[in-house]
């Protein structure tokens, strides 16, 4: 049974790095909002729940890694490390401009990004070497394996799943058995160009994670009880890599807006008031 | 006239590859941050001793250049520090939005071994022999790239890519190199090595073609042109000061390299000397071809990078000097 304060504290979060990156997104003008907003429920529970990090010291030994592999969904991370202290909110006035912190795909000089992304299909494979890090010279347990000193959270959008890269990272995780690595897909179902089973169908997605070896939970990625279940689940399975796909919606949380694949746009007046209307 | 550290003759050859890993044997005991990663590749004496001693210190990706290339940025990106093993063109070729953007893009301390690189590797054919690494590697900001030339250079360039904190490349040729310096070379990245001081032209070589470009200095003086050799090991940072020197001291310059003459060394080379103090430059080196299956000394002769080409090439550029 999941702590139903936590729910409702998620879901606050959750509705605070929404806002918050539609600020963003109105003062530079351009953002991703779609799969900024598909991912923001993994991302506050990941933020504010799961993950033990310190906005205070940034380079905590031992933290929990946060990769975004999907680094153009920058808005909602920002929003979540802002929120969380990482960096003052003013931050988000300049997202994407000359000298901005904030740039337009995530970089690690920003407090609390771990990875330079806007590569597509290398996020996994950073995590997995920074996953395959903590486990290099760690304690071992009565079985000989390591205890790893801390825990990497990979998101993956589900178009970037037809780089093969991903695939190469896939195989050498559970070849190595790197059970310190949680992987989600954020599968909101569209990539740049359009729908994902129109571009190339990377479907049925839960099936091909589980023939390569990993853990694979397949969840609504916008209900916080399963989320976190699946995390729960996750940390009770030993000895493989975790994958978490999540049946997310496209532009979550602003109605007029989900599902219409609104990926790098430039945000209209019009948009701006529906989204804020919304997330009141 | 030869500098004291370079040997009167050459000395015993060996595999550049070797000479990396009788080193790194040493490294891997003492840095207990090194990380050996391979895509697949022979692991040498150094990979097989970690392999042993340090299971979990050796990490074989497969036949996944770019995993290997990102996987390395991610360690490093937690302390450690990964030395990559793989062949150059997988590396450069395969790999080469993964050495830019997770390696050099955040300024991880990790080092790419680049293995068989240029043209210079026998039978293999055109697939296999590199002729990108130099102009490919070289407009990567933060990226060091190291091109020794013979097993003493080697061993240095190795430890001088551990103790640097930053992206080092480092190319390693195939075929066993003839020992040119003696123990007590001085090696500094970004600061060329003297070789042979003369007057009447310069030779800027790299790699591997610095052994033929000594021969040709030997020919050249033989007829009576005395000719200064600079070792370009660094190719990034480039010793610009060595070169404009070079040109205002001789006038005339040859560079030398198994790699392609666009955007290689010889492009390096001429940018400084062009903006700098223009003096007569000639390109040995590739020439826009790919590659083909042959011995090491026919490919230097089809592709006219052997000692005589470059002799040759001095005289050609003298011709043209002011």
């Amino acid at each position: 049974m999941v702590d139903q304060a936590l729910i409702k504290k998620l879901e606050e979060k959750a509705k605070i790095i929404r806002r918050d990156a539609i600020t963003m997104i109105k003062a530079g003008g351009l953002g991703w909002v779609g799969g900024s907003f598909s991912q923001a429920d993994i991302i506050a529970t990941l933020v504010f729940h799961t993950m033990k990090h310190d906005p205070k010291n940034p380079s905590l030994e031992d933290r929990d890694r946060l990769i975004v592999s999907k680094a153009h969904c920058c808005e909602t991370v920002y929003a979540a490390l802002g929120e969380a202290g990482y960096f003052s909110k003013e931050e988000y006035q300049h997202y994407g401009k000359y000298g901005a912190k904030l740039q337009a795909h995530t970089e690690k000089t920003t407090p609390g990004i771990e990875y330079s992304g806007g590569s597509l299909g290398q996020g996994l494979s950073f995590a997995l070497g920074q996953a395959m890090a903590a486990r290099i010279g760690a304690p071992k347990d009565s079985a000989g394996k390591p205890i790893p000193r801390y825990r990497v959270f990979c998101i993956l959008g589900d178009g970037e799943l037809d780089e093969g890269q991903v695939w190469e990272a896939v195989m050498a995780a559970a070849h190595y058995k790197v059970d310190n690595l949680y992987a989600f897909v954020d599968h909101n179902k569209y990539q740049s160009g359009g729908r994902v089973v129109d571009r190339i169908n990377i479907t049925p997605l839960a099936v091909k994670w589980r023939a390569f070896g990993w853990h694979t939970e397949e969840i609504n990625g916008h209900n916080f009880e399963e989320i976190l279940n699946a995390i729960d689940r996750a940390e009770k399975t030993p000895g493989r890599p975790h994958v978490i796909i999540a049946h997310t919606i496209k532009c979550k949380g602003v109605p007029t807006l989900e599902n219409k694949n609104v990926h790098f746009c430039k945000l209209t007046d019009e948009m701006y008031e529906e989204a804020v209307k919304a997330l009141k | 006239m030869k500098k004291a550290y370079v040997r009167q003759s050459p000395g015993d050859a060996k595999a550049m590859y070797d000479a990396y890993n009788e080193v790194m044997v040493d490294l891997i005991r003492k840095n207990d941050k090194i990380i050996m990663l391979y895509g697949d590749f022979p692991r040498g004496a150094a990979g097989e001793l970690a392999t042993k001693e340090f299971p979990d210190r050796v990490i074989d990706v497969g036949i996944a250049e770019a995993n290997l290339i990102t996987l390395a940025a991610g360690l490093a990106g937690a302390g450690k520090i990964p030395f990559t093993h793989c062949h150059s063109i997988f590396a450069v070729g395969r790999a080469y939005n993964q050495i830019r953007q997770n390696i050099a893009f955040d300024k991880y301390n990790a080092k790419i071994v680049m293995l068989n690189t240029g043209m210079l590797w026998a039978f293999m054919g055109g697939s296999h022999q590199t002729i990108e690494e130099i102009a490919a590697l070289r407009v990567i900001p933060n990226l060091v790239l190291l091109s020794p030339c013979d097993p003493v250079e080697t061993k240095k360039a190795t430890q001088a890519a551990l103790d640097y904190v930053g992206p080092v490349a480092i190319r390693l040729a195939n075929p066993p190199v003839p020992t040119i310096y003696k123990e007590d070379l001085p090696f500094e990245i970004g600061k060329a090595v003297l070789v042979n001081e003369g007057k009447d032209a310069t030779i800027i070589a790299t790699g591997i073609c610095v052994g033929d470009a000594l021969q040709a200095t030997e020919l050249l003086e033989k007829d009576g042109v005395k000719v200064r050799l600079l070792d370009m090991h660094t190719i990034k940072p480039l010793d610009e000061a060595a070169i404009i020197k070079a040109a205002k001291d001789t006038g005339a310059i040859v560079t030398v390299e198994d790699v392609s003459i666009l955007g290689g060394l010889g492009g390096a080379v001429a940018e400084v000397v062009c903006e700098n103090n223009p003096v007569p430059v000639k390109r040995v080196g590739i020439k826009d071809r790919f590659g083909q299956s042959a011995t090491i000394d026919e490919l230097k002769k089809e592709y006219e990078i052997s000692a005589d080409h470059i002799a040759r090439a001095v005289k050609d550029v003298l011709k043209k000097r002011k």
